[in-house]
């Protein structure tokens, strides 16, 4: 069943799907680092408010993800912040979130050399994000 | 456009628009639930500038990551401080590219493919990512025989990944990989 998108039900089938997931699992041994996303508001479509979303990832594991204040994933290790509208391009493929990264449209806060080290990583995480079936504020 | 006969370049002065965003996109991560955080303990009098006034999304990433690996590894800034080249960077999927301009020591960097580079590497997102994985051997040399390697070597001979400027300029090539590998 489809989950409202960035909500607590999102983020619990969210750490499932990369829980699951054995390609994450290979590729992020080693991690250490809490991961902080952030969701800028768009109101004109019917994202009104930003939302940050908290993800205690170690060694491969998702140990925690939970959504809250923008404010509570800008205080993680590696904060990466777009509009809700990249969000969503990201989750549903029609951006590639390493280019993204590359030309600015996703902004990334942290220790470069240990995130492009977990590029596989980080790839992962965002094709386990594809596989959550989501319900869009916009399209409703 | 480019100068293959040398691998090394003069030093020449050049005018910045504005120097130093230095370091941007390399935030040093906070301590994680009893974790160390990387550490930025070498003592280097390495200079980074961004030639342009908005430093593109792509030209603050490079520039970060080296910024990054020269001052926290030993190795990296030795090798910082003895290369001299202009090595533009063109990725290929997003249509953007940059150039980065080792003076011994300084690097400046500036978006888009400026003139006289000593290398061109034009490759898609994915291979400039793993360009950047590639693990470092002995005697310095990038390991292209691990999976990452195989990875770039065969994106190099089906001409995925371009490098103008190569056969003058291997050693370069290695200096600026040994560079930019986060491994």
């Amino acid at each position: 069943m489809a989950v409202k998108a960035f909500s607590n039900e999102w983020a619990t089938e969210f750490k499932d799907e990369v829980n699951k997931s054995s390609v994450y699992r290979t590729a992020a041994k080693g991690w250490k680092w809490t991961v902080g996303l952030v969701v800028e508001a768009e109101p004109d479509k019917n994202f009104p408010e930003a939302k940050g979303v908290v993800m205690d990832l170690y060694d491969g594991e998702a140990r925690d993800v939970t959504v809250g204040t923008a404010e509570d994933a800008q205080k993680c290790d590696f904060v990466i912040t777009a509009p809700y509208t990249r969000w969503k391009e990201v989750a549903t493929k029609q951006l590639d979130a390493t280019k993204g990264m590359l030309q600015g449209k996703l902004k990334l806060k942290g220790d470069l050399p240990t995130i492009v080290r977990y590029t596989k990583a980080s790839q992962e995480m965002t094709e386990c994000t594809t596989r959550v079936a989501v319900v869009w504020p916009d399209e409703k | 456009m480019h100068d293959p006969g040398r691998g090394r370049m003069a030093r020449r002065k050049v005018k910045l628009d504005q120097g130093g965003v230095a370091g941007s996109g390399s935030a040093r991560p906070a301590a994680s639930k009893g974790e160390s955080p990387p550490k930025f303990d070498v003592e280097s009098r390495a200079e980074f500038t961004y030639a342009d006034d908005e430093p593109s999304a792509f030209a603050s990433m490079l520039g970060g990551l080296i910024e990054a690996n020269v001052r926290s590894r030993p190795e990296k800034a030795r090798d910082f401080e003895s290369l001299v080249a202009r090595v533009g960077i063109f990725v290929t999927d997003i249509n953007e590219g940059v150039t980065l301009d080792f003076k011994g020591g300084r690097l400046i960097v500036h978006n888009g493919l400026k003139p006289r580079r000593t290398l061109t590497i034009r490759a898609d997102a994915d291979t400039v990512m793993n360009l950047s994985n590639l693990k470092i051997g002995l005697l310095g040399l990038p390991i292209y025989y691990d999976s990452v390697g195989r990875g770039v070597a065969a994106k190099l001979l089906r001409g995925k990944l371009r490098i103008d400027g190569l056969l003058p300029n291997v050693l370069t090539l290695n200096t600026v990989t040994r560079i930019f590998s986060v491994q």
